[in-house]
């Protein structure tokens, strides 16, 4: 049997005494996507973090396809893509040496090909030579979507994606993100937004203080009930 | 092996590539070295022989002037908070050490070409007969500073008082290395055969040895959260 795409065990963290995550258990599936939401302050990013190999729980396992992030082993890095709403991009180079340092970092052939499709994917061919910091907010979340998606990950991470922009440049992204959910990648997305998590689940988590209070597949919640549900479990918990 | 260095150059080009168009660090460092030949100069007492002390000098101003450069080093991984991209990467830590450490160390050998010469120029000393000796000095002398100066930069770059921070943390732990270059380039500049500083030779190639085995060895805790 296949290891799940993402597994977490008992995962916690604590900066000082203070929990930011407690008692994380979960195991996602591949092509699966689950939305965590929560308020701000949940230990959302947090867990997010975690689930990457970012930051180091206090507490429990995180398995990326059977792989332990704490691990000598790091190929499960090349599994996963991240993005978040800071674009982890270089605003003095250019769009295509941005992809092209990740490019690098990944060790991927055909670099150029690779770099100017990633572009085309987002539609941003045209503004290749252009630095980024002249790109819009919106733009550059197109091109940091173009950086995680460049080595064609088994599992992305989105973190609040939304953050900062505009309708126009929000459907933009929620189109490319429709593309992920091709039955093969996983996605776990956090957001506070309720509507836009909702829309492209299969499964919805809600984290209040750091813990789950709740966990259910998409297919067995009415979205509006669930909002309103939502509204008074998140007051009750916190 | 192959890739390891691949990624640590990716890393290097990449910051190389950054400072070659905003040219931001190179011409803080370089005037801030500049301005303090100028303030020797007028400072210094004319009985005071300048060639004779020209070692500590040159030294003194090479290290306040790349800890000034070293403070910006990781800020520009703190732009858009690009270093969680670098490290989400598969891309070992000290493949990332290695690239921060050469574009740091190519940056201050730049500023060190401009500030020998404009020491060169005020003091009226004379490198003919000791070149060859003076760049190994500065290559292991700066070898250790970069280092430990990109380990450190590191480690101040997510805190409160950073650039506060690292000259503190920094300056005492590289003592060592100013004593050694300072004392090398001291006798090379009177005229001193290169034989005769072997031995400082010697100690800042264990220098660097250690402290690159430890700052690469260190860097994988200090990038933790």
């Amino acid at each position: 049997m296949d290891a799940p795409a993402v597994e977490a065990r008992g995962v916690e963290k604590w900066y000082g005494p203070m929990p930011a995550v407690r008692g994380i258990e979960f195991a996602l599936g591949g092509g699966e996507f689950l939305t965590i939401f929560g308020p701000n302050g949940a230990g959302k990013s947090t867990l997010l973090r975690m689930l990457c190999g970012a930051v180091r729980p206090t507490r429990g396992t995180v398995r990326i396809a059977g792989d332990d992030v704490r691990g000598e082993e790091e190929g499960w890095r090349r599994k996963i893509g991240l993005l978040s709403h800071q674009t982890f991009l270089y605003p003095g180079l250019s769009a295509a040496e941005n992809l092209d340092f990740y490019a690098r970092l990944y060790s991927l052939p055909d670099r150029k090909a690779r770099v100017a499709e990633a572009l085309r994917g987002v539609g941003l061919l045209d503004r290749a030579a252009d630095r980024v910091r002249t790109l819009s907010r919106g733009m550059q979340q197109r091109l940091a979507l173009a950086r995680t998606l460049l080595h064609d990950p088994e599992v992305v991470f989105l973190d609040e994606p939304y953050t900062g922009l505009d309708p126009h440049a929000s459907a933009m992204l929620r189109a490319v993100l429709d593309r992920l959910k091709d039955g093969r990648r996983t996605v776990v997305l956090v957001t506070h937004n309720l509507s836009q998590g909702l829309e492209q689940a299969d499964r919805v988590a809600v984290q209040v203080g750091g813990r789950w209070v709740s966990d259910e597949r998409r297919g067995q919640i009415d979205p509006a009930r669930w909002e309103r549900d939502y509204t008074e479990r998140v007051a009750a918990a916190v | 092996m192959l890739r390891y260095f691949a990624q640590a150059w990716a890393v290097a080009r990449k910051d190389l590539l950054l400072e070659a168009r905003s040219r931001e660090r190179f011409v803080s460092m370089a005037t801030f070295a500049v301005l303090v030949a100028v303030v020797f100069s007028l400072a210094l007492d004319p009985a005071v022989r300048a060639r004779d002390i020209a070692g500590a000098m040159l030294w003194v101003t090479v290290l306040f002037a790349g800890t000034l450069g070293l403070g910006r080093s990781f800020a520009l991984e703190r732009e858009a908070d690009a270093l969680t991209g670098v490290l989400v990467s598969p891309v070992p830590r000290g493949a990332v050490f290695l690239g921060k450490f050469l574009a740091n160390l190519a940056i201050v050998l730049a500023v060190e070409a401009v500030v020998f010469p404009v020491f060169a120029l005020f003091f009226g000393l004379r490198f003919a007969g000791a070149l060859g000796g003076l760049v190994l000095v500065v290559v292991l002398a700066t070898v250790g500073f970069m280092a430990l100066g990109t380990l450190f930069s590191a480690m101040t770059a997510h805190t409160r008082h950073g650039e506060t921070l690292l000259p503190i943390l920094l300056l005492p732990l590289l003592i060592p290395v100013v004593i050694f270059a300072a004392s090398a380039t001291q006798r090379l500049l009177v005229g001193r055969p290169l034989v005769e500083i072997g031995g400082n030779l010697r100690m800042l190639l264990a220098i660097d040895l250690v402290f690159l085995f430890l700052c690469t060895a260190a860097f994988g805790s200090a990038m933790e959260e």
